[in-house]
C-alpha cells in the first residue's frame, strides 16, 4: 500500500484526544458526563467480565454473593406447567445441591483464607492495595521534596535570567527560519522570549501553572501539560525544532528514553533538537552543585547522553560544553609536570558547568 | 474421496455461520464432489438440509466430514465417532464469564461446548479457525494441526436495492452511530449506550444509535439495556432495529454515519466487513478477532475509553480527508476476504 493511501491512525488518535483535552479545558467534559460513562448496568450484578478487571475488590462482592435464581418461566402456555416442574426439581434435588453447596463454601472460605494477611480477609486486599499506591506516591514526593516552598527556593537557590539569556542564546543559530520549535519545561519563557524576538515560531510546554501563566502574560504560547503526554499528542512531524534545558536530570532515565522516542515522532525529518543538563564530568558540579536542587534525580554523563540520542536515531549528534567554572587553580607555574598537572585538576573539578547534546531527527 | 459434507447444529437464514456452510456447499460441489449440509434443526427459510441422522449412513470411511463449532451438543459427541476425514472448523464460542450474572443458561451452555471443543480434540486431522484468534484458542484447546481460513462470506443477499422505508426513516441525521450484532453482554451493546450519552452530551445533541441484530436470544441483556438507555435519560435515541432482512441491513448500512463497535469478544467480526463494504467508516475497540478483521482500515482503539470512541466517531463521521481515505481503506480491505480468494484457501487446505 503506497503512502499515499494509508490513512494515519496515529493522527486521527492525537486529533481525538486533543479534542478531548479542550473538552475538559472549556468543561464540556465534566465529572457531570463522566458520571454518566460510570452509570452501571441497572437491574442485577455487574458483567462479570468487568468484575474480572479488578478481580481482588469483586472477590469481597462475591463472596457475600446470595445465589439468584427465578424458576418462573415466561412462556405461553406451557409456562406455569415448567415452573411447576422446576420447582419440584428444586425441592427434590435440594439435599443433594446442599452438600455440594457446602463444599463450595468449603473452598471459598480456604482460598480466601490463603490470601489471609495478620488477621484480615482478602477483602482487604483492596485497601491495601490502596495504601500501597499512595505509599508510592508519597515517596515519589518525597524523592523530589515536593512538599517544599518552591518560592522560597527559586528564591535563593533559582538562576539569572540574564545568565539563562546568555547561554540560550548560543542556540539561536540553529534554530534559524523554524516556524514551529517546541521548548519543553519552558519555565518563564526565557528562551521563547528569546526565539520570538528573532522571528522564529516557538512554543513551550511546562507542568508549573505559574510558569504558564507568567508565559501567557508575556504574550508567549505555552501549555500546561507534561512532556511526554504533549510529544505523544501532537501529529507527527508537526514539531520543527526542540529546546530543552533542564529537564533531564528531573526525570528518570526511562523516561528520557520514552521522552526521545516521542520526539522523533514529533520531530519533522532534519529538525535540530538540543538538550541542556549540568555535566557531571566536571566534579564539582557532579559531586556537589548537582545537588543543590532536591528534583534533579540523577546526573547525565555526557557520553551517555549522545548515546541515547544516536541510539534512538537521531544524527549528527554533537556534546558542547559552556559555563566554565568561575574558580580555578592558578595555572601560571614553571612549565612541565607541575603546570600538567594542575591543568588536568583544572579540568576534572573547575571544567565547564553545563553541557548541550545537539542532534538532528532523523531524514 | 467423494464427498464432503458438513454439520452444524443449528441452520437457519440470515446468519453469517449458515451462510458460511450454504456458500461453501456451492464451491464443494462446484469442485465436483458430492455434497450436503446437514444439521439437527434447520429453521424455516433454510431449504435443502438434511438431518444429521443421515450423516451415520451417507459418511463413507474416505469421505470428508466438516463440522461446524459454535456452540457445544451432545450429537457432536457421536458424529466424531464417524469413520471419515474429519475437520473441524471453529467459529468461537463467547467466554461464559461474560454471560455470568445475567443469563446462568448461556454461560453454563458456554462452559460445556469449550469442554466439548477440548474433548473431541483427538478426532480431527485438523482445525480450521476462521481467524488467527479462534486459530490460537484451537491450538490451545489441544488440536495438532491447525490453520487459518477466514469466513466465507455470501454478498449475494445485499444484492437487493436497500430498504426506502429504513432510508427515509434515518438519513439526513447528522450523526447516526451503527453497530451490527445479537444483542448480546460480549458485544457490550450497554456501553455504546454510554458511548452516545457522552456523544450527545459534547458532540451532537441529536445524534442517535441504531442497533441491528436479534434480541431474543439474550433477554436479560436487553432488558437492563433499556433500563440503562432510561436511567441515562436516551429514550427515542437509541434504537433497536432486531434481526432484519438483507435490503433493511443495506439501508441502515447506507444511512449511518459511521459503525462503532466497542465488542469486546467477536471470532471474526462480519459485520466490520460489510460495513466496509458499504462504504462506512469503522470504529472499533481492538479486542479478541476484531483487530485482525479490520486491519489498518478502521480506527481501532487501544484503550477501552468510551469519550475516545465517540470523538474518534465524531472525526470519522465529518465529511473529509480522513472517512474518504478510511472508507478507501476499508473497500480495499474487504478485497483481502475475497469469496474466491477465500474459496481457494479452503480447497487447498482441505486438500480437495
Amino acid at each position: 500500500m503506497s503512502d499515499k493511501l494509508k490513512v494515519d491512525l496515529d493522527a486521527v488518535m492525537a486529533q481525538v484526544r486533543e479534542r478531548i483535552r479542550e473538552k475538559r479545558e472549556k468543561g464540556i467534559y465534566g465529572p457531570d458526563v463522566e458520571a454518566l460513562l460510570r452509570v452501571p448496568l441497572p437491574g442485577g450484578r455487574r458483567i462479570f467480565a468487568d468484575d474480572l478487571q479488578d478481580p481482588l475488590g469483586s472477590l469481597a462482592e462475591a463472596l457475600d454473593a446470595e445465589v439468584e435464581y427465578d424458576p418462573r418461566s415466561r412462556k405461553p402456555l406451557v409456562g406455569p406447567l415448567i415452573t411447576f416442574a422446576r420447582r419440584v426439581t428444586i425441592g427434590l434435588v435440594k439435599w443433594w445441591m446442599g452438600a455440594i453447596l457446602e463444599r463450595q463454601e468449603r473452598v471459598n472460605h480456604l482460598l480466601a483464607a490463603a490470601y489471609d494477611y495478620e488477621g484480615q480477609m482478602a477483602p482487604r486486599f483492596g485497601a491495601r492495595l490502596e495504601k500501597l499506591e499512595r505509599d508510592l506516591k508519597e515517596w515519589r514526593e518525597h524523592l523530589t521534596a515536593s512538599n517544599l516552598h518552591s518560592v522560597y527556593f527559586q528564591a535563593r537557590f533559582g538562576g539569572d535570567d540574564a545568565v539563562i539569556r546568555r547561554q540560550s542564546e548560543a542556540f539561536l543559530d540553529l534554530f534559524k527560519g523554524r516556524k514551529r520549535v517546541l521548548d519543553l519545561g519552558s519555565g518563564k519563557g526565557i528562551f521563547l522570549q528569546l526565539l520570538k524576538e528573532n522571528g522564529i515560531g516557538a512554543y513551550g510546554v511546562d507542568l508549573d501553572p505559574r510558569m504558564v501563566a507568567q508565559c501567557k502574560e508575556k504574550g508567549l504560547e505555552a501549555h500546561e501539560v507534561d512532556a511526554l503526554t504533549h510529544l505523544r499528542q501532537v501529529e507527527a512531524g508537526s514539531v520543527d525544532g526542540l529546546y530543552a534545558r533542564h529537564l533531564a536530570e528531573h526525570i528518570l532515565p526511562g523516561e528520557l528514553v520514552e521522552i526521545l522516542r516521542a520526539c522523533r515522532r514529533a520531530l519533522a525529518p532534519g529538525s535540530p533538537l538540543v538538550f541542556v543538563t549540568p555535566n557531571p564530568k566536571t566534579l564539582t558540579v557532579g559531586a556537589y552543585t548537582f545537588w543543590l536542587d532536591p528534583q534533579h534525580l540523577r546526573p547525565i554523563p555526557p557520553e551517555l547522553f549522545k548515546f541515547y540520542l544516536e541510539v534512538e536515531g537521531f544524527t549528527d549528534v554533537k556534546v558542547r560544553t559552556f559555563e566554565p567554572s568561575e574558580k580555578r587553580l592558578n595555572e601560571s607555574v614553571p612549565e612541565g609536570p607541575i603546570r600538567d598537572n594542575v591543568k588536568l585538576l583544572n579540568e576534572t573539578l573547575f571544567g565547564d558547568r553545563d553541557y548541550a547534546v545537539v542532534g538532528r531527527a532523523p531524514s | 474421496m467423494t464427498a464432503v459434507h458438513q454439520f452444524h447444529p443449528v441452520l437457519a437464514p440470515a446468519d453469517a455461520m449458515s451462510n458460511h456452510v450454504f456458500a461453501l456447499r456451492k464451491r464443494i460441489r462446484g469442485w465436483g464432489y458430492d455434497s450436503y449440509a446437514y444439521a439437527v434443526e434447520a429453521k424455516a427459510g433454510v431449504a435443502d438440509v438434511r438431518s444429521y441422522r443421515r450423516l451415520f449412513r451417507d459418511v463413507k470411511p474416505d469421505d470428508m466430514l466438516v463440522i461446524h463449532f459454535s456452540m457445544g451438543h451432545e450429537v457432536i459427541d457421536q458424529l466424531v465417532k464417524i469413520q471419515a476425514r474429519r475437520v473441524l472448523v471453529y467459529h468461537n464460542i463467547t467466554p461464559p464469564e461474560f454471560f455470568s450474572g445475567i443469563n446462568p443458561h448461556a454461560a453454563a451452555h458456554a462452559r460445556l461446548g469449550l469442554r466439548q471443543l477440548a474433548r473431541i480434540a483427538p478426532a480431527f486431522e485438523l482445525g480450521i479457525g476462521v481467524s488467527e484468534f479462534n486459530r490460537r484458542t484451537l491450538a490451545e484447546a489441544g488440536y495438532e494441526e491447525t490453520t487459518r481460513v477466514p469466513i466465507l462470506i455470501d454478498w449475494s443477499h445485499f444484492a437487493t436495492p436497500p430498504d426506502d422505508a429504513v432510508l427515509a426513516r434515518w438519513q439526513g441525521f447528522r450523526s447516526v452511530l451503527l453497530f451490527v450484532g445479537r444483542i448480546s453482554p460480549n458485544k457490550r451493546q450497554d456501553d455504546l449506550v454510554r458511548m452516545l450519552a457522552y456523544y450527545r452530551r459534547c458532540i451532537d445533541p441529536e445524534a442517535h444509535l441504531v442497533l441491528v441484530g436479534a434480541f431474543r436470544d439474550q433477554p436479560q441483556y436487553h432488558a437492563r439495556v433499556v433500563a440503562l438507555i432510561e436511567r441515562l435519560g436516551l429514550g427515542g435515541a437509541v434504537h433497536f432495529a432486531g434481526s432484519v432482512d438483507g435490503a433493511a441491513l443495506l439501508a441502515y448500512y447506507r444511512a449511518a454515519k459511521c459503525f462503532v463497535s466497542l465488542s469486546e469478544h467477536e471470532g471474526f467480526g462480519v459485520p466490520l466487513l460489510e460495513a466496509m463494504r458499504f462504504r462506512l467508516p469503522v470504529v472499533a475497540y481492538d479486542a479478541a478477532a476484531v483487530g485482525e478483521t479490520v486491519g489498518s482500515a478502521g480506527v481501532l482503539l487501544h484503550e477501552r475509553d468510551l469519550a475516545e470512541a465517540a470523538e474518534a466517531a465524531a472525526i470519522v463521521s465529518e465529511a473529509g480527508d480522513v472517512r474518504e481515505r478510511l472508507v478507501e481503506a476499508g473497500e480495499r480491505r474487504v478485497k483481502d476476504f475475497d469469496p474466491d480468494k477465500v474459496a481457494e484457501r479452503t480447497r487447498q487446505v482441505l486438500g480437495l
